[in-house]
């Protein structure tokens, strides 16, 4: 619906980035108790389709809220941020929940499954809108799990996977409806060494394709596996 | 998988919560029920009672002479009115449609006589329809049996030295309804003379009628057919009460039947008795209302009080769906869906259970074994009540669910 043409997703691709954040600032507002925070300033990033893009910085250094800003869910104070053209935040309420439906897959950092569903269930969750048949949506679902390697695991509740697995799990929530641009809030940071492993490669899987990924993390072996990475101190591009 | 699904998880999920929301929803509905279900059955039979406890039309023949007086009623002089009443047309307001709603016709016919030097209002009545209509008259003595035998109010007795004053142990009472109280003795007098000569001839005091502070405190009653012979009357009347049971239609229509059956007659409501009446019921279904209304505000405060509860602990998931892509309205619909089912499930048992008490407690509130009754149309309308108290107190809740930035309901955790 929101997305362009093939032809027109070509040409963009050649010609210009296909995530531009462009002079966004963001001030979180005194409140009464605490004092106004400025915690992005003048930030300018260009992604180009396929890249996989690692955001790095301490903490407090205003990542996660990028993150936000261009997962459509957080309003900037000033600035703009485009994919494919579409100025995110020019979009009404509604429609800025269609675009994030149609353009971006989550994976958080504590994963955010729904306890109360199964493995299936889950993955299948960001189709609960979508207008198709519940066989389709079954048949995608099960497609990402076998993606992830949890395809034998479909009727499992979350509580009964390991960690890697509900890494893998919330990887497969987030590509279940192809969504051109993954936006990853540290996938590893609640996980081992040898699991953060397991979702990383997963990571490069889905980059291999040309999906691009837009990566916050601490870790600077995940980041090693990046095309770029972008460091960000007090909220401003290092 | 739709929304739908995630909504039968989540209640599945959170299945006290769901049936406590349940059960409180169907105490609100099932009280409601039980009071609107007792209070339509008691209506009923208060109503009735009321129907029964003295007349609620008169009539009398047309006519614009008005010489006589019976209880704050202007009643025809017979003897100057072309257009009689008849002992038939008693009959012939029994053959009105609405017949089945009339408890009681009591025709009169009134006349003055020479008592003992005295004129006095000679009543000639129906006593058994009579004694039905006056349930409130106490009667000292025995029933009148016989055409000598008359009942006698309580002044005219008084005057003619046929009581005289006594302890309440001492009196002799009669309760016409056979239902006599001793702990409502009024009348402290004894009958001290049972005969008595009204127009020239004797006659047997049967009893006297407590006073009453109304018309039969000065009158006298004997029995139709006798006092139409006394007075040289034969066949005629003065005035025709009538008692009808009006829960259902407008006294108005009975009065508009009659007329319509008597057209030589005037019939007109006794606009009190039918205000008393309909006042009374009044009451009863207002209070039964506020009741009912109080009770289901408590149960829509508790919804409400549930959902936000639920609405804060869900943040979390509210902002997840949101980030993923569901709508304000996805959010919404979820959650009425959740909303719907918990109501019309507690609207469900809630009539049940209502209907139930109601049929147990009814024998306890109506004496008269009014019969419990199924009502089709209060199970809809309870389930409908059950649904918009639910969706209506949720509303604020699930609305602001769906208001949530999914940025900071995300970094709650």
């Amino acid at each position: 619906m929101l997305r362009l043409s093939a032809p027109m997703r070509l040409c963009a691709k050649l010609t210009m980035s296909f995530v531009t954040i462009e002079k966004v600032t963001k001030v979180y507002e005194a409140d009464g108790e605490s004092a106004a925070v400025k915690v992005l300033s003048d930030v300018n990033i260009e992604i180009v389709e396929g890249e996989f893009v690692c955001l790095m910085g301490p903490s407090g250094s205003g990542k996660s809220t990028l993150l936000t800003i261009v997962g459509a869910m957080n309003h900037p104070t000033t600035g703009r941020v485009l994919v494919d053209e579409i100025d995110v935040y020019g979009l009404a309420d509604e429609r800025r929940a269609d675009f994030r439906r149609e353009y971006l897959g989550f994976v958080f950092q504590q994963h955010h499954l729904m306890p109360y569903l199964n493995s299936l269930e889950n993955a299948m969750l960001p189709l609960a809108t979508a207008s198709m048949s519940s066989r389709e949506k079954r048949e995608r679902a099960m497609n990402v799990l076998d993606k992830v390697g949890l395809a034998d695991k479909a009727s499992r509740l979350p509580n009964q996977l390991s960690g890697g697995e509900q890494g893998r799990l919330a990887i497969a929530r987030a590509i279940v409806n192809e969504p051109p641009l993954i936006l990853a809030d540290e996938p590893t940071g609640s996980l081992d060494t040898k699991t953060g492993h397991e979702v990383m490669e997963v990571f490069l899987k889905l980059n291999a394709p040309r999906q691009t990924v837009f990566m916050v993390t601490h870790n600077p072996e995940n980041s090693a596996l990046a095309h770029r990475i972008i460091n960000i101190v007090d909220g401003r591009i290092a | 998988m739709r929304i739908s699904t995630i909504a039968f998880a989540n209640l599945k999920r959170r299945k006290g919560k769901a049936v406590f929301l349940t059960i409180g929803i169907a105490i609100g509905i099932g009280t409601a029920v039980a009071l609107l279900s007792l209070s339509s059955s008691i209506k009923e039979e208060i109503g009735s009672q009321l129907d029964r406890f003295g007349a609620n039309i008169v009539v009398v023949p047309q006519s614009n002479n008005l010489s006589l007086d019976y209880g704050g009623l202007s009643v025809s002089s017979v003897s100057f009115d072309v257009k009689q009443l008849k002992n038939e047309d008693a009959k012939n307001v029994l053959d009105i449609p609405f017949r089945n709603r009339i408890s009681n016709v009591s025709p009169k016919l009134l006349g003055a006589v020479a008592v003992e030097g005295r004129d006095i209002l000679l009543a000639g009545v129906d006593f058994e329809s009579e004694l039905m209509l006056k349930r409130w008259w106490h009667i000292a003595g025995r029933k009148p049996e016989n055409e000598q035998d008359l009942l006698v109010g309580y002044e005219v007795a008084r005057a003619l030295s046929l009581i005289e004053s006594t302890t309440p142990a001492t009196a002799q009472h009669v309760s016409h309804g056979g239902s006599h109280d001793p702990g409502e003795d009024k009348s402290q007098f004894k009958i001290v003379r049972d005969h008595l000569k009204v127009a020239g001839k004797d006659h047997n005091v049967a009893g006297v009628i407590s006073q009453t502070g109304g018309p039969e405190d000065q009158m006298i009653f004997g029995s139709l057919a006798h006092v139409q012979s006394l007075l040289n009357k034969p066949d005629q009347l003065s005035l025709i009460e009538v008692s009808a049971l009006c829960k259902d239609c407008p006294i108005g229509d009975i009065v508009a039947q009659i007329s319509e059956r008597l057209p030589q007659a005037k019939v007109s409501a006794i606009q009190q008795s039918v205000r008393a009446r309909s006042e009374t019921v009044e009451r009863l279904t207002r209070f039964s209302g506020a009741v009912a209304a109080v009770v289901l505000a408590i149960g829509a405060l508790m919804i409400f009080t549930t959902m936000m509860g639920s609405v804060i602990e869900r943040t979390k998931e509210i902002g997840v769906l949101r980030a993923i892509g569901f709508r304000r309205t996805h959010i919404i619909k979820g959650l009425m869906i959740e909303v719907a089912v918990i109501s019309v499930l507690g609207g469900v048992l809630g009539w049940g259970a209502g209907m139930l008490a109601s049929w147990f407690a009814l024998p306890y509130f109506a004496e008269t074994g009014v019969a419990f009754e199924f009502q089709p149309l209060l199970a809809i309308v309870a389930v409908a009540a059950g649904l918009i108290i639910g969706t209506v107190s949720s509303f604020y809740p699930i609305v602001r669910a769906s208001r949530l930035d999914p940025s900071e309901a995300v970094r709650y955790v």
